[in-house]
Formats: structure tokens, sequence, C-alpha cells
């Protein structure tokens, strides 16, 4: 096994191991006003943070020991293939999430979304060919994805009513 | 008799006009959904949840169930004609399916298994109708002790025994309850890990948390890590069965249903472990030239059985979800988050209170199963086009239908950074395969067994002895002991 493996499943440990430690500096702040029950809304909370300490060491002592136990073997015959991780593509993704958290109130549903898709398919495009996209390329995925934003938008404000910000009041852009 | 006539009413209500339409809707983006690679019956469904704010308690259930049948009907015709299965459930199928594809036999497969679906479906769903209201009459009985046990069964089978490793399916599960902890108690209404947000007081929505998980990290997995791969689609031939298909057939679904319908029935989730079994009794059936045909050419068997078993155990899940509330499946549990959005909770309680609404559900299981096999019979070479879009459009497009589903649930941007978060979350889980339905099943249950437990104690006065005290509660405690011990001594010694 790799030392790269360990370090990262040694790291999905710490990780486990952390959320942990936030959990109980959060539950140490509510109360543990009981009632009848004898346990208060505080019980739960210490039980999660303990539960999760516990497994973060079995991770990483799973780590620290061959890698953790039972896991999808690569090399089988009918393991999906997979590539080298491409991290320009990722990029591109995240990006095109956390834009379209940005600006959907702001310019609309149907302009946010367009260019969340465009960003998102630049970034598949990217992952699949590492080359460079032409501008036509571009262009296309704008198109297509005005094309689903904007049947969705009319779709579930018009026929479910459904709320989604528009650029304009008229409820169709 | 009662029954009956309750069912006819069902039939009645889920027959107008309206109801009828929105059934073939969900059956269609079902089938859409369920054939496209990377979303299934849960994303699908979870998406779509906010529609629970608009459209009436019934026709939006029949909607749901329409898309959770559908998705199953079209999941396995893309693990027959892809062998990339979308969930756990068409593994099994896409092993001899794909291997019949290969040889040419797609549209035996295919046919068989819509079929064997469709049978399946069908008694299963008659199991349902007569059996759902005798156990809420039983339930009905159940005290909050019980009730918690019961919750701690469904939380023990999902994160601890399916799935490949116990520890990391109870990091899942935590990871789960954490999440259901986010927002107010229930009980005495205080905020627990809001962090001052107010966003988060009324918790985190479960369509955020299925989407994030499902959706948004098949997409950002794919982005990352299968760029360069590219996939080859079996040739589709006709659709249909020869006589000797037939008869080596039947006999499959008949015991896949056999084996699947108990599954469904008990609080222990998941269609694994029937699935498998199917095809493990299948393969041990067969004789001769059909066992030879297992794994080489492809037995049309270990199709019929374990689709079969995988829908009747589908649709007996219903059981435990209608009559106890609890869910054992991604799917059922974001069925659950559709129910509460209503204000509705499932239950014993539920036959009697919204005695047109569950009947009207039933009703359009038999009627959507119909509509599915018309849909996918003579269709599939039209669902099959779907497989032709290419990913860099489906995983984008996935993206802005995860965007309606997340932000129209409450309409709040901090929703979405919280779904890319959620995303990334499901990245590095799929990544080190932890399994994901733990984390939905343990937030919509988590916030539920704590208040059972907590109202248990309060009748105990305080005591944990309550427990053990009660008949029924210690022989689940017993069960979930066994549940957890038993499957570690059959491995050490075999």
């Amino acid at each position: 096994m790799a030392v790269s493996d360990k370090a990262r499943q040694s790291a999905v440990a710490l990780a486990v191991l952390g959320l942990a430690g936030v959990l109980a500096l959060g539950a140490a702040d509510i109360s543990s006003e009981a009632g009848y029950a004898g346990i208060g809304p505080n019980f739960l909370p210490w039980l999660v943070a303990a539960g999760l300490a516990v497994v973060a060491v079995f991770l990483w002592f799973e780590a620290h020991s061959g890698g953790f136990r039972d896991m999808p073997d690569p090399l089988a015959s009918d393991a999906p293939p997979q590539s080298a991780p491409c991290w320009r593509g990722f990029a591109w993704m995240s990006g095109a999430l956390l834009l379209n958290a940005a600006l959907i109130t702001s310019i609309g549903f149907i302009f946010s979304c367009t260019l969340c898709f465009a960003c998102a398919a630049h970034g598949l495009r990217q992952a699949q060919s590492g080359a460079a996209q032409s501008l036509r390329s571009w262009l296309t995925d704008l198109g297509i994805g005005v094309l689903i934003a904007a049947p969705v938008f009319w779709m579930f404000t018009k026929f479910l009513a459904i709320s989604l910000p528009g650029l304009t009041q008229s409820g169709w852009l | 008799m009662d029954i009956l006539n309750q069912l006819m009413q069902g039939f009645a209500t889920a027959g107008t006009p309206i109801n009828l339409l929105w059934a073939f809707v969900g059956c269609a983006l079902g089938t859409a959904v369920g054939v496209l690679p990377g979303i299934g019956p849960a994303t699908a469904v979870a998406m779509l949840l906010p529609i629970t704010s608009q459209v009436d308690a019934t026709a939006s259930m029949i909607f749901f169930a329409g898309i959770y049948y559908g998705a199953m009907y079209g999941g396995s015709t893309t693990s027959i004609l892809l062998n990339t299965p979308g969930e756990t459930a068409s593994m099994v199928t896409a092993m001899e399916g794909n291997k019949m594809a290969k040889n040419g036999r797609a549209g035996a497969a295919l046919a068989t298994a819509a079929i064997g679906s469709f049978v399946a479906g069908t008694i299963a769903t008659i199991m349902v109708t007569l059996f759902a209201p005798v156990v809420a009459q039983y339930a009905v009985r159940l005290g909050p002790p019980e009730y918690f046990c019961l919750m701690l069964l469904a939380l023990t089978t999902v994160s601890a025994v399916l799935g490949q490793s116990t520890v990391r399916g109870l990091a899942s599960l935590f990871v789960g309850l954490a999440i259901g902890l986010i927002g107010m108690d229930q009980i005495t209404g205080q905020a627990r890990y809001t962090g001052g947000v107010p966003e988060l007081l009324d918790g985190v929505e479960i369509v955020l948390v299925a989407v994030g998980l499902f959706a948004v990290a098949e997409a950002l997995h794919a982005v990352l890590f299968e760029g360069a791969t590219s996939e080859s689609q079996n040739k589709l031939s006709r659709v249909s069965m020869t006589s000797a298909d037939w008869r080596r057939s039947v006999p499959a679904w008949i015991r896949g249903t056999a084996i699947g319908a108990p599954f469904g029935c008990i609080p222990a989730g998941g269609t694994e472990i029937p699935t498998f079994l199917s095809y493990a009794v299948e393969k041990k059936l067969a004789k001769g030239e059909v066992l030879a045909e297992f794994g080489h050419q492809g037995a049309i068997e270990g199709v019929a059985g374990p689709e079969a078993a995988n829908n009747a155990t589908v649709t007996t899940a219903l059981i435990p979800l209608l009559t106890l509330g609890i869910p054992v499946s991604n799917t059922t549990a974001i069925l659950l988050g559709a129910f509460q959005n209503y204000g509705i909770q499932p239950g014993p309680q539920l036959f009697t209170t919204s005695a047109s609404l569950v009947w009207a559900l039933i009703a359009s299981l038999y009627i959507g199963n119909v509509m599915l096999l018309v849909l996918n019979l003579p269709l599939v070479g039209l669902w099959v086009k779907l497989l032709k879009v290419p990913k860099p459009q489906l995983y984008a497009g996935i993206l802005i239908f995860a965007t309606v589903g997340a932000y129209g649930m409450r309409q709040s941007a901090f929703d979405l950074v919280l779904l890319y978060a959620i995303g990334v979350l499901g990245l590095v889980m799929r990544r080190f395969d932890f399994p994901t339905a733990p984390v939905v099943v343990g937030m919509i249950l988590g916030p539920l067994a704590e208040a059972q437990l907590r109202n248990a104690l309060s009748i105990g006065e305080g005591k944990w002895t309550v427990f053990l005290e009660r008949p029924m509660s210690l022989g689940l405690l017993g069960l979930v002991l066994a549940v957890l011990v038993l499957p570690r001594v059959f491995k050490k010694r075999g």
C-alpha cells in the first residue's frame, strides 16, 4: 500500500476526531435540564460526540495497520476505471456552484444557473480532454444552459408556484 | 371486506384524471431519472420535495410513488445495457444482465426484468394491502420504549450490517445523527449547534443533504476522477421473450418475490441482502446447461429472480414506513420527510387519521405498476436514447436541478453554499467508501428516536431499566444485539 494512502486515511480519521471535538464543544453549551426523563437535550450530542471519537480511533488504527478494511479492490476486473484526479475541472465545478450561490438572488435563477451550467460543463470537458476549450463550446454550453434553466424556471414558478428568484418582476426572466 | 371497500375508495381517489396524470408524470420522470446514470430514486424524490409546499398531499404522494417505482425500472435498464449499476439494488442485475446483453440477449434480459418487476411489485402491493392495516392495529399498542428499540434496530442494521465495514458505517451514522441534531430540540425547544446562524434554527433540510450527498457529490466525483474513462454500451435487441425464457423466468420471479417481500417488512432495510440471496438461490437451483450460463453467457434466472426480489422488498418496505414511521432506506427516509412537510407523522394512527391518503397511495401503486409495464416494454428504445446524453451536459444539468431542489425549499442562498459543502463531504465519503444511507436515515430517524428515548425514560421515571421490564422492548434489544454479534461469529467460523 502506498504511503500516500496511509496519510489520506489518517487525515480522514483526524477529520472525524475533529468533528467529535466540535460536537463536544457545542454539547458543553447545551443545558442538561432533564425533567422527568433523567436525560436532557445535551444527552444525544454527548453520545454522538463520544461515538464519533471512538470511530475516529478505530479509523486511525485501521489506517495505521494496513489501511481501511474491506475497501473495494481497485484492481478487480469489474471495478470502475479511474483516472488521475483532475483538480482544474474540480475547481471549475466548485466555482460554478459557489458562483451560483452568490449570484442567484441578484441576477435571477435563469442567468445564474446558465452560468453554473456552462462553468460546470467546462470543467467536465476539461477533465475529459485536458485541452483548452474553444469559444464555440462555451457558447454551445451557454445556449444549452438557457434551454434547460428557462423551462425549469417557468415550470416550477408558473405551474408549481414555487418561488425562485427572477431578474425582473415579470416572472418570465 | 372492509379492506376491499377502502381499497376501492383509494382507487376512486387515485383514479381521478388529475391524480392519474400525476402518477403518469411520476412514472415517466422516475424512469428517465433511473435510466440516467448518476441519479437514483432518492435523489429524484429529494430534488422534487419542494413541491410539497404547493401540491396537495395525496397528489404529491402519488407522484413520489411513481418516481420511486419508475426509477427502479429505469435503473435495471441502465445496469443491463451499461454495466454501471446506479445503486446497490441493481448490482446483481448488472452481473448476469450485462453478460446476457453482451451475448445479444439484451432484449430478453430487459423483458424479464420489467415483467418480473411488475409481477413482484403487484404481489408485494397485495401484501401491503392485506398486512399494513393489521400491523397498524397491532402497532397502536406499542409505547415509546418499543418504538425506540425498533428505531435502534433500524439504525443498527442500516449502518452496521449493510455495507462493507461496520466502522465506516457507524461513522456515517454518527455524522447523520449530528446533522439531525442541528436546530431546535423537539422537546425543550432549545437551539443546538446553530452557531448563531438563523437559517439553522429550523434544522438542515433533508433535500439539501440528500441532493448534496448524491447528486452534487456524484458530479464532483465525475469531474475529479472519471474524466478520461469511456463506457461501452451494449446493443439493444428486440424486447421479447421466447417460450423457453418464460418457462425459466416465471418460477424465478415467484422465488424472488418470496425472498424479497419479508425483507421489506422488517425494519432492517436495504435491498442488498434479498437480491444477493435470490441470486445465490437461483444459481444453486440451476443445473446442467443453465448452470453453465451463469457468469458466462448470462442466465435469465439471474436477472429474473433478483429483479423480482428487489421490487418486492422496495414495495413491502412501505409497511414499516406507513405503519411505524420507520424508514429503512434512503428513499423511504426521504418519503418520510415528505410526509413530515405536510405535518403528517406516519405511524399506526395514519390508517385512521389519513385513511384516504394512505389508500389512494396504495391504489396508485397498483396503477403505477401497470403504467410502468406499458412505459417500459414498448418504449424501452426511447429511454435508452437518454444514455446518449454526453457527460458534461448531463452532470451540469443535474446541478441545475439540484439548485432548484435546494433553493426551492427555503429560498435561501445560504442553502446553496451548504449544498456545496455537503457535496464535498459526499465526495470524500465516496472516495473512502463510507456508505451514504446511514447519513440520511440517521438524520431523519435520529430526532424521532431521541424523542422516543426521552419519552420512554419519562415513563420509566428516569430509570433505564424500563427497556428491560417490557417483554417486547427486551426482545427487540436482544435482536439488535444478535444483529451486531451474529455476523461476526459467522465470519470468524467461515
